[in-house]
């Protein structure tokens, strides 16, 4: 079974707070590890420019940096929230309710 | 209905009709006077402006050269939709309350309404500006946006809410919160005025300024002095994520000790210098970190000048912001610009600009 790593770091908001949430396929219910290898093949995420911006984030907007990793890539895509792709989107979005996710809250300049 | 025919029906000019519906009637309208109250109504819609798709097709339509036929509205236009878990795409969404309207069975709807006409009115009302354009531009805000979505922002258009997720901000948090209201569209009023960068110190000064009127209006409404704010932005509203402080998002008063996450600084000599980049976790360079810094100086003069904090520290925050400040403006030309502010507005009087320039040197600008 193959590897994969999503991580999704957001920044910018009104809170000036900076979470990331990450999903892990290998502490993934099969089940959901399998979906998680199609949502990435179905965004054809690893095929993002890694700047999907096309325009500055506006005030209080989130910028959104999308980490992909399955053991031999590795891509980082980064954008404003308005500018996610629709199907990296859904990506996001899964990743971000999926259960055995981990979810790290800090202020600006976390690295 | 064919596309190409006239539409017969006469055209009432001032019910709130669908976008579509307008751009028809502006395009086909039986008379000249229909198709002009059609084109007025669109190019004054803010809410249309925000659907991109329905400016190009009126860009298309050769409707794009409204401007001798903009009005200059007298009152206040307030509209809140329901965008119901869509993007930005979906912007603004469904019609859900607008001005002279009832009261929704959406809490949220009727927060964020509530909001931006407390807002509106203090704008007008204290410092005679006429919504965020001073041209009576529509207030729009869109609720229910994304899903869970721990956030609220101004987009250069209309404001926007998410729901929160329980995480970062309790479900329902973001529009109970009137100063996050007030914050957001004061992002607007610097749009059209001062139009600071959202970047480094302009960015922090862009930031401060959403804090200090999101401040002074939640404090309008509540009928407090300057002694009786709590000086806190975003109280209440925060969610597990938060497990030892989660008393707000930011303090005035305090900045620093808000939350478990707040390292806000008070001082120059704490200024954090993160780069400007795309990366998320340097916000734009640290705009929302170091707005502690002018935030504690308008702090610092409202206490000292006493009262309401729009009777003299809003006013001249107010004057500075729309009658000085510039694009790239940094905290030192912000301490200049208020003191120059206080003077103009207080002729005879020395104490609000020493108060303004005592409290940029407590804070390490001047």
């Amino acid at each position: 079974m193959g590897l994969m790593k999503v991580s999704v770091v957001r920044g910018g908001g009104v809170s000036g707070l900076v979470t990331v949430t990450t999903v892990d396929s290998q502490t993934l219910s099969p089940d959901d590890a399998k979906t998680l290898s199609r949502m990435v093949e179905e965004a054809d995420a690893f095929g993002e420019p890694d700047v999907a911006a096309t325009h500055d984030a506006g005030p209080d907007e989130f910028q959104v940096s999308v980490t992909l990793e399955d053991g031999t890539r590795h891509h980082t895509v980064t954008t404003a929230e308005r500018d996610l792709p629709s199907r990296l989107r859904s990506l996001v979005d899964w990743v971000s309710s999926a259960p055995g996710r981990t979810e790290e809250v800090g202020p600006p300049g976390t690295s | 209905m064919s596309m190409n025919e006239p539409l017969d029906a006469p055209f009432d000019g001032c019910s709130i009709a669908p976008p579509d519906i307008l751009i028809q009637v502006a395009e086909r309208g039986r008379t000249r006077e229909d198709r002009d109250a059609a084109t007025r109504t669109l190019a004054a819609s803010t809410a249309l402006r925000a659907r991109r798709s329905l400016v190009r097709q009126m860009i298309r339509q050769n409707l794009a050269s409204v401007a001798s036929l903009l009005p200059t509205s007298t009152g206040e236009q307030n509209t809140v939709y329901d965008v119901a878990g869509g993007g930005s795409q979906q912007l603004p969404g469904t019609r859900e309350r607008g001005q002279g309207d009832p009261s929704s069975d959406d809490i949220a709807v009727n927060q964020a309404w509530e909001g931006a006409d407390e807002t509106y009115r203090f704008y007008s009302d204290i410092l005679g500006r006429n919504s965020v354009d001073d041209r009576g531009m529509e207030l729009v805000s869109s609720v229910h946006y994304g899903s869970d979505f721990d956030n609220a922002f101004w987009n250069g258009t209309q404001m926007v809410y998410g729901d929160g997720s329980g995480r970062i901000f309790v479900k329902g948090g973001l529009t109970a919160a009137i100063d996050v209201i007030a914050h957001e569209l004061t992002h607007g009023v610097t749009q059209y005025t001062a139009g600071l960068e959202y970047s480094s110190q302009p960015g922090a000064l862009n930031e401060s300024f959403s804090d200090v009127f999101g401040s002074i209006v939640k404090q309008r409404a509540l009928g407090q002095t300057v002694d009786q704010a709590d000086w806190l932005i975003g109280g209440g509203i925060l969610g597990g994520a938060f497990t030892k402080n989660k008393t707000a998002l930011r303090s005035m008063k305090a900045p620093g000790t808000a939350n478990d996450f707040d390292q806000q600084p008070s001082n120059m000599s704490e200024y954090v210098d993160l780069p400007d980049d795309d990366d998320p976790r340097h916000d734009h360079g640290g705009v929302h970190i170091n707005s502690g810094i002018p935030n504690h100086a308008f702090y610092r003069v409202a206490m000292t000048l006493g009262g309401n904090s729009w009777d003299r520290a809003g006013k001249i925050w107010f004057q500075a912001l729309t009658k000085i400040l510039q694009g790239d403006s940094d905290f030192h030309a912000a301490a200049e610009a208020t003191v120059d502010a206080a003077a103009e507005l207080f002729l005879d009087s020395g104490e609000e600009s020493d108060a303004v320039q005592q409290a940029w040197k407590e804070v390490g600008v001047l």
